[in-house]
């Protein structure tokens, strides 16, 4: 199964991020891998010991700060992130949710061209060359580069019987091959893709839900979502994935036909079930990782370069806005109050008043404040007057 | 098909035959929105079994409600549901629309929005209507402007000023309901919309209990930072005696005021997950920008330092407290009642006085 994981780097600290014009320089600041994503490579890690298949990372940005971010995901024995994608064009910059779901679902479509192309081409091999080398040859190719999981072609010594050896072997006829290698193709067409929730710089969480209906638009077919997935389980044989998920008052069970994407909620805790059918999942498995991280530009994903950055984001941040006005502050033993009622008076000349207990002399002259204080009508604001005040 | 987009629609979620509490918080929004344009708000309903749940949009405000009423969608089903407004919109053209920023409200919206397509500004605290003038794109008129914390250092202006509609969430708790008038009458519309096949089906629903704690209808909310977890003088403090007194502080609100009072909790505190709070202290805790937005008449804040994120989701409180150790704290911006000093020296104080018979 491939299972495409969405990854973001977002700034380390919310202090940094330093914005030209509304709009995040994230080549200035430290990245961080967005916090919220780490439940989406446990999600996609556990489909893998599941169901077999292939962990690909894609993510965008810069790729100069996101390659070393994804590094531990390759390194850590614990993950199991097999290739990376970065989608780096200064033409993304700039990009708002919508923008940048366009350049993803691009990504996600390329992705899964990338990996349903060798089948063809070694059903192309077989048909052209019938028995010969040039068929091993094409499938250790493809192999090597990671591209057809071991039930297409492996060395493994556990793996006897993939469709190329066993086409090898005479086992089968060119033709069941063909036959083996379409339905191999199909079960390849149903992806999962897995995202965090959302990220903790936009906190949109529209990503998700956008990219579906981006890779709907480009695939020509509707992409089921499921959003705050707390549980689920996929199955490549039916190529279903049942989700539950807790939205509002509703905790809904959802089954999705794949290909679909998937946000997972911090809930989510992998079951505990027992792993899939080995011998399954070692067939849809592939080579290994593969340690270099590969970029993709706006031309290599075919993009509409209108719909991309700034010109392809119909939403645009303005001028920020200070929040609320510092408030009148009564501060505990220390702020002069009044302490008891006291009705309107004249202070040379002038009309004072009336006021009620806790309210604030401002604006009065000293000698006015003095002689208040003299007879009892201010007091320092204690705890007891805020007592009173809040339960008011 | 030429005359300009308009309208102020507001997606209406409802459960158990009823409009939602954020529902008719967003047709208040929609309402302050359409006033400034002069255009009128309208109410969008999808499910099944909907009689006269719209004379609850018309008292709360709606001046018209359309209603997509099919056996087929009685359960929310994102797929079909965004289908039946993204037909609306299309046939229609609203000038805005917005949408509760709760799981379903960003559920559809994001889906709608990406296939008109149009801009999402989500999680708006404010909504405001202003002319842009913007030196690159030109002059635009009476756009909505959406307000949403960004980035963690201020609220930003989010503007959509060539799409339509103006998509947009608004965070829960924001605004406050109109008040019902059960004589405002309303114009029903029904639309015709059949569902597709989609491949994904929802096979069970379960209504949740509300979360507990309910911290949206809440009188009072204390809420406890991480400052609780030391002394004033930075010595580490078992965070289970603070958690003790914000509760005595909730009984004495509730027993004595009659006054519904919840325990609150800042981000950070949730995240910690401090092991001495399990089970006291949770996400259903958390106050601010990922959490609830409050409104209480009475907010303390006990050890919180008051991060813009914190601050999006209780500045509206009518009368907030802050207590903290460190005189710089933002909190005390906002504070109306700012006391610098030991969580664990004021808060017995604030207690004695609330509770002691002298305030009664």
């Amino acid at each position: 199964m491939l299972i495409v994981v969405l990854l973001k780097g977002v700034p380390a600290r919310t202090t940094q991020a330093v914005q030209i014009g509304g709009v995040l320089n994230r080549e200035a600041m430290d990245l961080v891998l967005n916090p919220h994503d780490a439940k989406a490579v446990e999600a996609a890690d556990y489909l893998k010991r599941r169901a077999g298949g292939k962990i690909v990372a894609l993510t965008m940005g810069p790729d100069m700060k996101l390659i070393p971010l994804m590094k531990p995901l390759f390194d850590a024995e614990v993950s199991g992130v097999d290739e990376e994608y970065v989608l780096s064009d200064r033409k993304m910059a700039g990009s708002d949710t919508l923008a940048t779901s366009y350049a993803v679902a691009l990504g996600v479509k390329k992705l899964v061209e990338r990996h349903l192309a060798p089948i063809d081409e070694l059903a192309e091999a077989i048909r052209k060359a019938g028995y010969s080398e040039a068929v091993k040859a094409k499938a250790e190719e493809l192999y090597r580069a990671n591209l057809i999981p071991n039930g297409v072609y492996s060395d493994l010594p556990s793996v006897r019987d993939s469709i190329v050896q066993r086409f090898l072997e005479g086992k089968i006829t060119a033709d069941t091959a063909v036959a083996e290698l379409a339905a191999e193709k199909e079960r390849l067409s149903k992806f999962i893709v897995v995202a965090g929730v959302k990220t903790t710089d936009g906190e949109t969480g529209s990503v998700g839900p956008q990219v579906a209906e981006g890779v709907s638009e480009l695939l020509g077919k509707t992409i089921p979502h499921a959003t705050y997935v707390e549980a689920f389980e996929a199955d490549p044989e039916t190529g279903t994935v049942t989700s539950e998920r807790r939205i509002g008052y509703l905790s809904q069970k959802l089954v999705m036909q794949l290909p679909a994407l998937l946000t997972v909620s911090h809930e989510y805790r992998p079951s505990s079930a027992p792993a899939g059918d080995q011998a399954r999942v070692r067939a849809s498995s592939y080579r290994g990782k593969l340690p270099q991280a590969m970029k993709w530009t706006a031309e290599d994903l075919g993009a509409d370069p209108k719909r991309l950055g700034l010109a392809g984001s119909p939403t645009i941040v303005g001028t920020g806005i200070d929040i609320g006005k510092p408030p009148v502050q009564k501060k505990v033993g220390e702020s002069l109050v009044f302490a008891k009622q006291v009705g309107q008076f004249e202070f040379e000349t002038k009309k004072y008043g009336p006021y009620s207990p806790g309210d604030l002399p401002n604006a009065l002259p000293p000698q006015l404040l003095d002689r208040l204080k003299a007879d009892g009508s201010l007091a320092l604001f204690d705890v007891a007057m805020l007592a009173k005040e809040l339960v008011s | 098909m030429s005359e300009q987009p308009t309208g102020v629609w507001v997606y209406l979620q409802h459960t158990k035959g009823d409009l939602t509490k954020d529902s008719l918080e967003l047709i208040a929004a929609g309402k302050s929105v359409a006033e400034k344009l002069k255009q009128k708000v309208v109410g969008v309903l999808i499910g099944s079994g909907l009689e006269s749940m719209e004379k609850r949009a018309f008292e709360y405000g709606a001046d018209s409600v359309l209603v997509v009423d099919d056996p087929a969608l009685e359960v929310y089903f994102n797929l079909a549901y965004a289908d039946a407004i993204y037909s609306m919109v299309v046939e229609k053209r609203p000038y805005v629309f917005l949408f509760s920023a709760n799981e379903i409200g960003k559920d559809i919206a994001a889906r709608v929005a990406y296939r008109v397509p149009t801009g999402l500004a989500t999680d708006n605290v404010q909504l405001a209507v202003e002319d842009y003038n913007n030196p690159a794109l030109g002059q635009f008129k009476d756009l909505l402007i959406q307000i949403r914390p960004d980035f963690g250092t201020r609220l930003a202006r989010i503007y959509t000023p060539k799409h339509r509609p103006q998509m947009a969430t608004v965070r829960p708790g924001s605004f406050a309901p109109l008040e019902p008038d059960p004589k405002r009458k309303g114009k029903l519309e029904k639309v015709d919309f059949k569902p597709g096949i989609y491949p994904a089906k929802v096979t069970k629903v379960t209504e949740l209990p509300p979360p507990f704690p309910d911290l949206g209808s809440a009188d009072v909310v204390i809420s406890l930072g991480m400052g609780i977890l030391k002394d004033g003088h930075g010595n580490p403090k078992d965070p289970r005696e603070a958690y003790g007194y914000a509760k005595q502080l909730k009984d004495i609100f509730e027993a004595r005021y009659h006054l519904k009072a919840e325990i609150g909790a800042s981000r950070a505190l949730v995240y910690a997950e401090v092991k001495e709070l399990d089970g006291m202290i949770g996400r259903s805790n958390q106050v601010g920008q990922t959490g609830a937005t409050v409104k209480p008449k009475v907010y303390i804040a006990v050890g919180i330092s008051g991060a813009l994120q914190h601050r999006v989701g209780m500045q509206n409180s009518a009368k907030i407290v802050a207590i903290n150790t460190d005189p710089e704290a933002p909190i005390f911006k906002i504070a109306h009642y700012p006391m610098v000093g030991d969580v664990y020296e004021e808060l017995p104080k604030l207690i004695a006085a609330i509770g002691g018979p002298a305030s009664g």
